[in-house]
């Protein structure tokens, strides 16, 4: 079959790889209608996260139908249109019974080395590293599902798959970080960075009833769809100071909520930037936590600091400023399987159309370029959909 | 840890992995060098990869530089008798794990990614593991500590000319607090090739005993919850250089 592999830095090719195959009475194989490209996988892209092999198949953000299933598969069948959400949960053990399904203690075969680097090991996912359990990703023609019974979530209205494909990620993730922010009625929420998990965290905000939410990019076609599908406010950080502009709008408190949407590859400004990059370059900091550094300056005393955006190593964080303004700091891959059912019937009862994100629709063979021109803010690239 | 002897020390881990380094190996070692210097921060290195073989079992568990270097340490310090152990909690309860465990089939499952188990008699078992310069190991241990839903324990009984890789396997169970099931530990007495002076043989086997405990019992826990053992086993990739990380 056809497959997105992973070869090195800035170096994804369409690959001929042997089809997966059902290897636990658990397993379901699923053929991928429609696969997106994640912001998270440009970490990938650029060779930023460790335990990547070369020929390793990308894509955690999937949907398909269930070709094949093992023995014990019991709530699947051949035929069954699912969205295959990016963690892998056992359904099982205490965290997946604490619904806290993305620290599933079972499904990462390398949990060890996990351990090593974190101290315990969080859940495996689809396509991002043998660190987070080596699995093959979505970015092909088929994918082999473990714990079948616990992740796919079947799709059995005719919603396109256009609206129900970011159930696999973007949305909930979006929506959790809405959700972790902890959002009371007359609140400001900042979400910084207007990528498609930006995106879904402004409008979940909105959801849950702020009273303001403003957002924070630089790109302006991603600030005009926050102010047009989001109603939110937006500062362009490129044009103005992101911390004098937040005061004048909040009163000198501080947005009430703060949500980082991005992550370790923050693009920084000023001195604060360049020393990041220089740090980096010394090895000195695995991650560039421009973001995380700014909203702990920005947010409001005793406020919230969501954070949704991957960061992979040590980040440097000013812990004292942290402290003293007894911020509360909430974070975590997304608990996809909590949020599957209730954002469904969001999206089935027209409440929201999530394929407003999708830039660009193109076949899998298209990928390669594809991840360049996501990576390089180009052609207006926002979200990239891909039918194998 | 120094900036230095973490970087030896990843060095040292890529080295064995590579025995005969070719051209290649150069740039496998930056990378780890580099990927160890961005994985690891503040924590402790390493990765512990299993690879197996096609069809046999492999025991090359590397990783756990540091790990590995205290092994090292107490191979030739203390005489190779200090036992590693680890702990797990297991959402079950304690009578049904000793059961499970005490099955060869299942015992097989728990240990598979370092070696192959088969019953020999009652409460006999024989083990087998092979080391990356093709050497054979095999053993045979028997119980001889059976409190169901406490302890269990293994003994290496005939240590035939093959050798044994640990003399004594043992398990012991305690409930975990509210409604957590079954704290576990399982304890590993290696007795490596060579004995007392063994480290060289143990460096030559990529053994890295935390490393090797430690996914042993993941295996069972995964087994014990969920039926199965995760793994990737048949997947499309793994496929040429630099495939440690
Ligand atoms: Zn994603
Ligand atoms: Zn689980």
């Amino acid at each position: 079959m056809r497959a997105l592999t992973w070869h090195g830095e800035k170096d994804v090719r369409v690959s001929e790889v042997p089809r997966p195959e059902i290897v636990e009475p658990t397993d379901a194989i699923v053929e991928i209608t429609a696969t997106a490209i994640c912001g998270s996988d440009l970490h990938l892209y650029n060779d930023r996260m460790p335990g990547m092999r070369e020929g390793d198949v990308l894509g955690h953000e999937p949907m398909g139908e269930v070709v094949e299933t093992g023995d014990e598969v019991e709530n699947l069948e051949v035929g069954d249109r699912v969205v295959v959400p990016f963690t892998i949960s056992c359904g099982s053990c205490w965290f997946c019974e604490e619904d806290l399904y993305s620290l599933c203690d079972n499904s990462n075969p390398n949990a060890e080395m996990a351990r090593k680097m974190m101290g315990q090991s969080p859940a495996g996912l689809f396509g991002y590293s043998h660190l987070l359990g080596g699995y093959a990703g979505g970015q092909a023609e088929y994918l082999r599902v473990p714990y079948a019974d616990v992740g796919p979530i079947k799709i059995e209205s005719d919603v396109p798959d256009e609206q129900v494909l970011f159930l696999s990620d973007v949305f909930p993730t979006g929506y959790m970080a809405a959700e972790n922010a902890d959002i009371e009625p007359e609140d400001t929420v900042a979400v910084w960075g207007c990528g498609p998990v930006g995106q879904f965290a402004v409008q979940s905000a909105q959801m849950m009833g702020a009273n303001q939410v403003i957002a924070i990019d630089r790109v302006p076609e991603r600030l005009e769809m926050a102010g047009t599908h989001g109603d939110a406010e937006t500062i362009n950080y490129e044009h103005a100071d992101v911390y004098d502009q937040l005061m004048s709008m909040t009163g000198g408190r501080g947005p009430d909520r703060c949500i980082d949407a991005v992550g370790t590859e923050a693009h920084g400004t000023g001195l604060d930037g360049v020393s990041d990059r220089v740090k980096e370059g010394a090895k000195l900091q695995d991650d560039r936590p421009y973001v995380l550094r700014e909203a702990i300056k920005c947010c409001r005393k005793g406020g919230t600091l969501s954070v949704p955006g991957v960061y992979l190593g040590r980040a440097n964080v000013p812990f004292g400023p942290l402290m003293n303004k007894a911020l509360t700091v909430k974070t975590g891959q997304t608990h996809m399987q909590r949020y599957l059912d209730p954002l469904l019937g969001k999206i089935e009862e027209g409440e929201i159309d999530p394929s407003f994100i999708i830039s660009h629709q193109v076949g899998l063979e298209d990928g390669p370029e594809m991840y360049q021109t996501f990576n390089d803010k180009e052609d207006d690239c926002i979200k990239v959909v891909m039918t194998p | 840890m120094s900036e230095h002897s973490f970087d030896s020390a990843v060095e040292e881990v890529s080295n064995s992995m590579h025995p005969g380094a070719s051209a290649g190996a150069e740039s496998n070692r930056s990378r780890w060098k580099r990927v160890g210097t961005v994985a690891l921060g503040g924590a402790l290195v390493a990765f512990g990869l299993r690879r197996r073989s096609l069809g046999g079992t492999v025991l090359a568990l590397v990783g756990g530089a540091l790990s590995y270097r205290t092994l090292s340490d107490y191979l030739s310090d203390a005489g190779g008798t200090e036992p590693v152990e680890r702990s797990i909690t297991i959402d079950k309860p304690a009578d049904e794990l000793s059961d499970l465990a005490r099955d060869p089939e299942n015992l097989e499952r728990i240990v598979g990614h370092f070696a192959d188990v088969s019953a020999v008699g009652d409460e006999r078992y024989r083990w087998s593991a092979a080391g990356p310069l093709a050497r054979e190991l095999s053993w045979e241990m028997e119980i001889t500590t059976d409190e169901s839903g406490e302890r269990l324990r293994w003994e290496t009984v005939d240590d035939d000319a093959s050798g044994a890789l640990f003399d004594a396997w043992s398990l012991s169970f305690d409930s975990a607090p509210g409604d957590r099931g079954t704290e576990v530990t399982l304890e590993v007495r290696l007795d490596p090739p060579g004995g007392t002076a063994g480290s060289a043989a143990v460096e030559r086997l990529d053994v890295v005993p935390e490393s090797l405990v430690g996914t042993a019992l993941d295996r069972f826990k995964s087994l014990a919850e969920t039926g199965t053992v995760p793994t990737t086993e048949n997947r499309p990739s793994a496929r040429g250089r630099g495939d440690l990380l």
